[in-house]
């Protein structure tokens, strides 16, 4: 099934809400994903996106973008068990050797370290696609310049990911055009299969430059870069609410800091994996941490942003 | 107002210049159509206007360009903006954000307008060009003439006092082209903004200009009122393959053959007053005419389609049932509205598609059991750019690649008959994105027909090309038709299927709601029937035969059922 990624206006609550929110609340996942280590922690950042998906109404678009993410997963844990033999356990041994790295050999911790690199992955991907799904491109650019980025990159930027859907059109067709005239993309050795690709992608890289050109010609002929200062038709304003409704999607990534500080959500996976034993005390900041992370949600409720 | 004077440009790192001396003065409110045939420097010249020749393209240039009593090489194509209004061709690549709205504030916002001023001109952009009701729509849902009227709505935001459009229509389907032109000329007509507009469906627009300027290899060739340029430079024209509508070439060669013709006609209307004193003495001829509708006995088919379903994703139904029988040696065109199915039923007849339902035999032989390159020896693809089609660092290349993609053997001597046979030889070191459009043309079709398919089907192949490359390629396709191959066409262009198809399969919704011969589809319908069979509606009452389609059987008629009376009447 083909489906559209792009934004669509679903007029979900989290659609309504304030850009910036939304952007505060993501890069918390974000960052805490990257400091965290244990599987836990980062099990229950990926956890806390799915309700907000839910509320979205994106679970479809996030569903196939996430299996996407689930291949990448397996490569991930693959290659890593095939690389790193710091691991103590050792489920399978071969005999040949690999130059520089030597006798590769399967462990237990080396699958598990991939898991938790997978679990990071999702929750770090989760997150980014509800701020792609529920917030409008262009809006997108207004927070970014709102928070000061020049013009020029910004809106260079924003047309990429406009045009990406024109891109994958045009993808389609030149691989119909050279099916047509024979080629099979897929058959043949590596050699052929890199020709077979060249035949896609040189018209694509030519026609994407084409349009380039046309779209700075149409820009220059409507005035593009006539004022040294440019004036907004559309602003996101910040209401005092929607002050506290950022501050409170920064929330959970003060939290975090805050146990990282204090020593939790650190994990051993080498020479042996740690043992998980968690107290009561740790459970409830766990909880803590969930619920600010999901404070989002009833937050979301409470009011609209407007749009000027 | 613009003045010109002496104005010679030629794009760095070429040495022939693209505008030769031109010498031009518009003024204020005029309506001017610039012509000429691809290459002959139109786009240079409305680039020109603007001042994104030479600032934005590089060069030589000498001469002036003065617009509103501005020289254009002083002043920024951004700054230019607010005087002239540029629409370009390709409505997907000239609109920059996502929805109307913003769309339309773009250039407001570069202007670094206040936003109380910019709501006060998004409304009355969108109330001048009537797309009140796009407003918050995304741009990508919009169709083709949707855009490029958001794409000039943008433009005149800005209020410049000439708006400039360059091939507006070019990308556009019957109707959002028909669209587009009409409020093109009501801008001309109700606000009085001097129009400069590059368009080759002449018969669309010619009544309606008040000027036409023809170009050729950069010179302006013909200057003046449509009506007296096509009068008394006729010859000119037609010899640097000039396209007329036609109803001109009708005129014209009723006035060669010695006729009296009172005026020249631009409309069907005028058509029908000026001509019927030559249709009145037809003498009841039709019965004639009809019978040539020679009802062939059913050939040996080439492609057969039973009961074919296809959706693309679940819903909707993009072809429902489908019952088809395309013989060998047919010309068959495909025509019908956009979305109605047309590329989806020919993208099956060499496996790009595969049937949902029901079966697609071509030569005999199922779809389904083939690959699409099993199939490209049998059934040639042509797609509508030729551009899509090149990618090798040669034109010899281009081509044998698609013998080598295909395991055929001799290729060196299959590739040098080809380009002899397409006139390439004196091309085939070079890099085929280069060359001009037609070559790239010839190219594609020859990067397809060095296989010897025996079907060869073409996308929308004549759109937006000029008179000379559509009379080119048609001469292509008729020596291929020759050797008993099939040609299949998708089109909207009614004036060539009209004079070169046989059978016109018309879709609607994706069900073939008429096929038949061309003199039955084309002939007695409202704007689907070419222009000279629209002339012959109106003179049914004479006796005039209705299925008549082109100026030659018009000509055919008179010289016949005339009664050689024809003099007598004018």
């Amino acid at each position: 099934m083909k489906l559209n990624f792009r934004y669509q206006d679903k007029g979900t609550l989290i659609h309504k809400l304030n850009p910036f929110v939304k952007l505060a609340w993501v890069s918390s996942i974000v960052l805490l994903a990257m400091i965290f280590e244990h599987p836990l922690y980062l099990l229950l950042l990926f956890l806390a996106t799915l309700p907000v998906v839910i509320a979205a109404k994106g679970w479809q678009e996030w569903l196939s973008l996430l299996r996407f993410v689930l291949y990448l997963s397996l490569v991930i844990i693959i290659i890593n068990s095939l690389v790193m033999y710091h691991g103590t356990h050792v489920l399978l041994e071969f005999t040949f050797e690999i130059p520089t790295l030597g006798q590769p050999k399967i462990t237990l911790e080396a699958i598990c370290f991939g898991l938790g690199m997978s679990l990071r992955l999702l929750a770090i991907v989760s997150a980014f696609t509800i701020l792609n799904l529920t917030v409008h491109p262009d809006d997108m650019l207004l927070a970014a310049l709102k928070l000061r980025l020049p013009f020029k990159s910004v809106l260079a930027t924003s047309l990429s990911t406009r045009f990406m859907p024109a891109l994958i059109d045009d993808l389609g067709r030149l691989t119909d055009v050279q099916r047509s005239r024979g080629l099979e993309i897929d058959k043949g050795k590596l050699i052929q299969k890199i020709r077979s690709r060249g035949a896609v992608l040189i018209p694509l890289l030519s026609n994407s430059l084409d349009r380039t050109v046309q779209i700075a010609e149409a820009m220059e002929s409507r005035a593009f870069g006539a004022r040294k200062v440019r004036t907004y038709f559309r602003e996101i304003k910040l209401t005092p609410f929607g002050l506290i409704q950022v501050v409170a999607g920064f929330l959970p990534l003060i939290f975090g800091l805050f146990l990282r500080f204090k020593g939790y959500g650190g994990y051993r996976y080498y020479p042996s994996l740690q043992k998980i034993n968690l107290n009561w005390l740790e459970l409830i900041l766990m909880l803590v941490l969930v619920v600010l992370l999901l404070a989002i949600l009833p937050l979301a409720t409470k009011k609209r942003w407007s749009l000027d | 107002m613009i003045k010109i004077q002496n104005l010679t440009f030629s794009y760095a790192g070429s040495l022939e210049p693209v505008l030769k001396e031109i010498n031009l003065t518009i003024t204020d409110g005029e309506f001017v159509l610039l012509s000429g045939s691809s290459g002959s420097g139109k786009s240079s010249l409305v680039r020109c206007l603007n001042g994104l020749i030479p600032h934005f393209y590089g060069g030589r240039i000498s001469g002036t360009v003065e617009v509103e009593g501005l020289v254009t090489i002083n002043y920024s194509t951004a700054k230019l903006a607010i005087r002239v209004g540029l629409v370009f061709q390709d409505p997907e690549n000239q609109l920059v954000t996502t929805d109307v709205e913003r769309e339309i504030a773009f250039g407001l916002e570069n202007l670094g307008l206040p936003r109380t001023e910019i709501s006060k001109r998004l409304e009355e952009a969108l109330d001048t060009v009537g797309i009140a009701s796009l407003r918050y729509r995304s741009l990508h849902e919009l169709s083709g003439g949707e855009k490029q009227k958001v794409a000039i709505a943008s433009v005149l935001a800005l209020k410049p006092q000439i708006l400039v459009l360059d091939e507006p229509t070019s990308e556009l389907d019957p109707q959002g082209a028909e669209d587009v032109l009409g409020i093109i000329s009501r801008l001309n007509d109700e606000l009085g903004l001097t129009v400069i507009l590059v368009e080759h469906r002449l018969d669309r627009v010619i009544h309606l200009v008040d000027r036409l300027i023809v170009l050729d290899q950069g010179r302006i060739v013909a200057d003046g009122q449509p009506a007296k340029i096509m009068r008394s430079q006729y010859e000119k024209l037609d010899k640097i393959g000039f396209g007329f509508p036609p109803l001109i070439t009708l005129t014209q060669k009723l006035i060669k053959a010695g006729h009296q013709v009172n005026g020249l006609p631009l409309t069907v209307k005028e058509a029908r007053t000026v001509l019927e004193a030559f249709f009145r003495a037809v003498k009841k001829p039709s019965s004639r005419i009809n019978k040539k509708i020679n009802k062939k006995p059913p050939g040996i088919p080439a492609i057969e389609v039973e009961k074919l379903w296809f959706a693309y994703q679940k819903e909707p139904m993009v072809l429902k049932g489908i019952d088809l029988r395309l013989c060998q040696g047919e010309f068959i065109a495909v025509m019908g509205r956009n979305a109605s199915g047309k590329t989806t039923l020919v993208k099956h007849f060499n496996g790009l598609l595969k049937p949902g339902k029901g079966k697609v035999l071509v030569n005999g032989q199922d779809i389904k059991k083939l690959t699409v390159a099993e199939l490209a020896r049998q059934v040639g693809y042509v797609f509508q750019n030729p551009n899509d089609h090149l990618f090798a660092d040669t034109v010899e290349e281009e081509i044998a690649f698609t013998l080598k993609s295909l395991g055929f053997e001799n290729i060196a001597t299959r590739v040098n008959n080809t380009l002899q046979r397409f006139n390439l030889t004196p091309y085939k070191k070079q890099y085929p994105r280069f060359l001009s459009g037609g070559e790239k043309q010839r190219v594609a079709l020859a990067s397809v027909l060095v296989a010897e398919p025996k079907v060869l089907i073409l996308d929308e192949p004549t759109r937006g090309m000029d008179h000379g490359l559509k009379t080119s390629l048609m001469q292509f396709l008729k020596e291929y038709r020759q050797h008993g191959n099939t040609v299949i066409v998708v089109t909207h262009d009614v004036e060539m299927a009209a004079a070169h198809a046989e059978r016109i399969i018309l879709l609607s919704e994706g069900k073939v709601v008429v096929d038949g011969h061309k003199k039955e589809v084309l002939s007695r319908a409202l704007l689907f029937s070419p222009q000279v069979n629209r002339i012959l509606q109106g003179f049914e009452k004479y006796g005039v035969p209705q299925d008549i389609l082109t100026v030659e059987e018009t000509l055919d008629l008179l010289k016949e059922g005339g009664d050689g009376s024809v003099d007598n009447w004018g």
